[in-house]
């Protein structure tokens, strides 16, 4: 990507966490999240399942106040959704107060069918109240020229 | 012999496969290959050895590398020391000329792939800047290409007169195996492969359906 | 479903999954995504889309529940998805799923895709781990 220097954006801000945040986790915001999303297990769908918990994609919805550091370069235009990926260490359970940290896990540059892009890891990771980890998601986002 | 001349493992970016999951795979589904092509996107592998997964499951297991250029993608065969100092893998502006001349004096080869897809297709870039030099063999047959890619990909080939290969292009265990090349010589090593390509004796085959 | 019914190779049973206007409708609400370019077929054309284009996240969902249907009572202990091409909204999609390892843990691991019926473009692929229930 024109007049950007990958190599040294990425030695500045890889690892660095810029933001943390709590949250409750909303017990309608679960239900509405599972059923629409396909799942039948009751221990998405039931309230009163006794193993009621999140669904597994349910941590990629949550929104933070900034995608990326106030400071960070410009790079490119958009932010398109080039995947993600989820890792569980305990269920989520609603109600529960989890904190946040979100960092700049990795970036890298490549080229595909929609033209040049830039691919920027965000990480968020998320711990219960006893600062045991409960989730993680790593967020590619894409920008393009 | 058939070997998959395209894959990827979870040392791409977005590979997902291990290769031993690859090799149980192949063996499972009773695959008609007889060992693939590690290309990983932008980098050489030159650390990873498949040794004991080449004697486990009978399998050849070479690396080569999916590199990127001004004209679009290009698997490069016959990695070595020298190749890797020639130009910089892990650009995605080399000149296609550059990489084609300097696989060759390094003893390589190099073949671009998927040449049928928009944007790091081969062919898409020859309708604005004409045909490249040099070119001789493109990959025809690709495990991930939409309709309609393999089909430009083989009728351009025909009208240059470029020979193919076939590579599955997996990123997942289960899509190995999808397209493959077929060749007359036992190849055992990558300057078999090397050779065979360069050669001609080899075609691409796809059991896409 | 334990894990010594499982073998190498198998597959899941595909599925349809419902990708209509409203079940997106419902789900960016949920996600907290409510964006013309999902739910609104012209504003997303005027974009570029090809039309309103079903969320990289709602694929990743209908890809863990068919994996739950067919394992009751397992757990998925990472979902990583990535997500390679648009898929049309009310265009039908076809979820498929299959072993790639069984490990002596217990655990297994699936690959998982979503294939536009369509175009035959793969739009989401992937893989999960998977512990299964005792």
């Amino acid at each position: 990507m024109a007049n950007v220097d990958i190599a040294a954006i990425r030695a500045d801000w890889v690892g660095r966490v810029f933001q943390e945040f709590d949250i409750v986790v909303d017990r309608e915001r679960m239900l509405e999240f599972a059923i629409s999303g396909g799942e039948t297990d009751p221990r998405f769908i039931d309230p009163d399942d006794p193993e009621f918990q999140a669904s597994t994609g349910f941590p990629t919805h949550v929104n933070v106040a900034r995608m990326l550091p106030d400071d960070f370069p410009q790079i490119g235009t958009g932010g398109i959704d080039g995947g993600k990926s989820i890792e569980w260490y305990k269920p989520m359970r609603a109600g529960d107060h989890l904190h946040a940290e979100v960092q700049i896990a990795d970036l890298y540059e490549k080229t595909g069918r929609s033209g040049t892009m830039v691919f920027i890891v965000n990480r968020m990771t998320f711990t219960d109240a006893d600062g045991e980890p409960v989730a993680m998601v790593d967020w590619r986002m894409i920008r393009q020229d | 012999m058939i070997l998959d001349l395209h894959t990827h493992s979870i040392r791409s970016d977005d590979g997902r496969a291990k290769v031993a999951n690859y090799c149980q795979w192949i063996r499972k589904k009773e695959l008609p290959l007889d060992g693939v092509v590690l290309t990983e996107h932008r980098q050489f592998d030159d650390e990873s050895d498949y040794r004991e997964l080449e004697d486990q499951y009978g399998l050849l297991i070479l690396k080569a590398s999916e590199v990127e250029t001004d004209y679009g993608h290009v698997l490069v065969f016959g990695v070595n020391e020298d190749m890797v100092h020639a130009f910089d893998f892990a650009r995605i502006d080399n000149p296609l000329p550059m990489v084609l001349a300097a696989a060759k004096r390094c003893g390589g080869f190099a073949v671009p792939c998927h040449p049928g897809r928009r944007n790091v297709g081969l062919f898409s870039h020859y309708e604005e800047r004409g045909p490249v030099d040099d070119v001789e063999v493109v990959e025809i047959y690709n495990g991930g290409s939409i309709p309609g890619e393999d089909e430009r990909s083989r009728q351009e080939a025909q009208k240059y007169g470029y020979r193919g290969i076939g590579g599955s292009d997996s990123h997942i265990v289960s899509r190995i195996g999808l397209c493959a090349t077929e060749f007359v010589d036992d190849i055992a090593t990558m300057d078999d492969l090397v050779a065979a390509i360069s050669a001609g004796r080899c075609e691409a085959r796809t059991w896409r359906t | 479903m334990r894990i010594e019914d499982v073998e190498l190779g198998d597959e899941l049973p595909e599925e349809h999954p419902d990708v209509s206007l409203a079940t997106v409708r419902r789900f960016v609400r949920s996600a907290e995504m409510d964006f013309p370019r999902f739910t609104d077929h012209d504003a997303a054309r005027a974009e570029g889309l090809p039309g309103a284009v079903i969320p990289g996240i709602m694929s990743q969902a209908q890809l863990a529940a068919m994996v739950h249907r067919w394992a009751p009572g397992c757990s998925i202990l990472t979902l990583d998805t990535v997500f390679r091409n648009s898929m049309v909204v009310d265009t039908p999609v076809v979820c498929r799923g299959a072993v790639t390892d069984v490990g002596d843990d217990g655990i297994i691991e699936i690959d998982i895709t979503i294939i536009s019926e369509a175009t035959g473009a793969t739009g989401v692929l992937g893989t999960a781990r998977v512990r299964l229930a005792d």
